[in-house]
């Protein structure tokens, strides 16, 4: 019972400095999610261009951001840009970070998702009369959307546990806040449990509103 | 470039670390999730509720967060281990959760009729999973344990967060004397992306060849 006393005793005291922290995660979360999402949309119509270089380009640059970590990715930017003159904040050079490797990410889960409709498909639309433009709003994107939804969810997931790596330039965000607060009160075990249960909330709750989304949005496209 | 090029025997060793430890952590996280992902293929309910958790727990952590915790709970119940092992040890224990879910999924999708009809033939639980399940499952499982293994060879730049000695802590230290963070970066992203494209174009290559055309 006095171990348990002094485990919330623990998480009492550092209850203020958890929430600013698990705060903090969430908005990194929730700028870098649109970011990431959009990017993937600004690159796909480039990766999928019908010019060869426009697509080799888009493609190099997808698969360099694909096969590099993370952490560099953010280092690049964050020690990198002052050279030109760029100073954004380190909570800024997070979230461009995560955004720039996810939306590289992203984008190949919406052409994989574009490219596994059948090209009969397509013919199909076009033979009933309908422009390139109409088949894909109204015959591919239908049917990719669907497929890609739980593909994303899982991107998004990554992308949530992600933000702790911007502890590593020095936002006090969860990761650094429980990091801060082990080596100051040497309650190793306490700390990380807390922490860890924060991240687990977060994430099952992101999981289970992903899943929401995608039974509704399957109910609606039939 | 110079500065890139002059410093670049320092990265390479500091690459050699990063591929001695990517290949540990590759090798025996792997096995250990297999293990654990055919143990809860053959155990009671009690067995598998312990595994889900497991896997459940540790896929909803960041590996930045784990890292941590190798790196404080050894000293901390009074185990005097290198950085290196206690990192290692806990990005293990990490990997482990992601191949024991591919695994245990890939089993999951072998339909069940297959199950009875090997039972009606007489075969044990042991034999189902040995002659039955695994040979299917093994070909669904891989492309996607190569693209987890791909991300656990990014993700050992993070154990330099923690104070370990590998590519990117070199990367950093060179970018501290040197003051030329666009090139070392870029430099050092160039050598990880080396390490891990050919793997990446391999997992692709496996997926075309397992996926079933429709």
């Amino acid at each position: 019972m006095d171990y348990l006393a002094s485990v919330f005793a623990v998480w009492i005291r550092l209850y203020p400095s958890l929430m600013t922290g698990f705060a903090i995660t969430v908005s990194l979360a929730l700028a870098a999610v649109p970011l990431a999402l959009a990017g993937g949309l600004v690159l796909l119509p480039l990766r999928m261009w019908s010019g060869r270089l426009v697509r080799a380009l888009a493609g190099t640059y997808i698969e360099f951001m694909r096969n590099t970590p993370l952490l560099l990715q953010i280092y690049l930017i964050y020690f990198g840009l002052p050279l030109f003159g760029l100073f954004p904040s380190e909570f800024t050079c997070g979230v461009i970070g995560i955004a720039l490797q996810h939306s590289a990410f992203l984008v190949e889960i919406y052409r994989g998702g574009i490219e596994a409709i059948s090209q009969r498909q397509w013919e199909a639309a076009r033979a009933i009369g309908m422009v390139r433009y109409t088949a894909l709003r109204h015959i591919i994107l239908p049917q990719a959307a669907l497929r890609i939804l739980g593909p994303i969810g899982n991107q998004l997931i990554i992308l949530v546990k992600d933000t702790s790596l911007v502890s590593a330039i020095g936002v006090a965000e969860l990761t650094m806040t429980g990091k801060v607060a082990i080596e100051r009160l040497a309650a190793t075990l306490e700390i990380f449990v807390a922490i860890g249960l924060l991240y687990l909330l977060l994430t099952s709750a992101l999981g289970a509103g992903l899943r929401i989304i995608e039974r509704r949005v399957s109910e609606w496209l039939g | 470039m110079n500065i890139l090029i002059s410093n670049l025997p320092y990265l390479l060793k500091g690459a050699m670390i990063t591929l001695a430890l990517a290949g540990v952590i590759v090798t025996v996280g792997n096995l250990l999730g297999l293990l654990l992902g055919a143990v809860s293929a053959l155990v009671g309910r009690l067995g598998q509720s312990l595994i889900t958790l497991y896997i459940f727990v540790l896929r909803g952590i960041p590996v930045l967060v784990i890292m941590l915790l190798g790196y404080y709970m050894f000293p901390a119940l009074g185990y005097r281990v290198p950085a290196y092992v206690a990192v290692a040890t806990a990005h293990i224990v990490y990997v482990s959760a992601f191949v024991a879910e591919i695994v245990r999924s890939a089993i999951n999708s072998v339909p069940t009729g297959q199950i009875a009809a090997a039972r009606s033939l007489g075969m044990r639980r042991f034999g189902i999973l040995r002659e039955v399940l695994l040979p299917q499952a093994t070909r669904i499982a891989i492309p996607p344990l190569l693209n987890n293994s791909l991300t656990a060879i990014k993700q050992t730049s993070y154990v330099s967060v923690v104070g370990v000695w590998e590519l990117t802590y070199a990367a950093r230290e060179v970018v501290e004397r040197t003051l030329a963070s666009f090139q070392i970066f870029l430099g050092v992203m160039a050598i990880y992306f080396l390490i891990c494209y050919p793997l990446s174009l391999f997992a692709r290559w496996c997926e075309r060849r397992t996926t079933v055309i429709q």
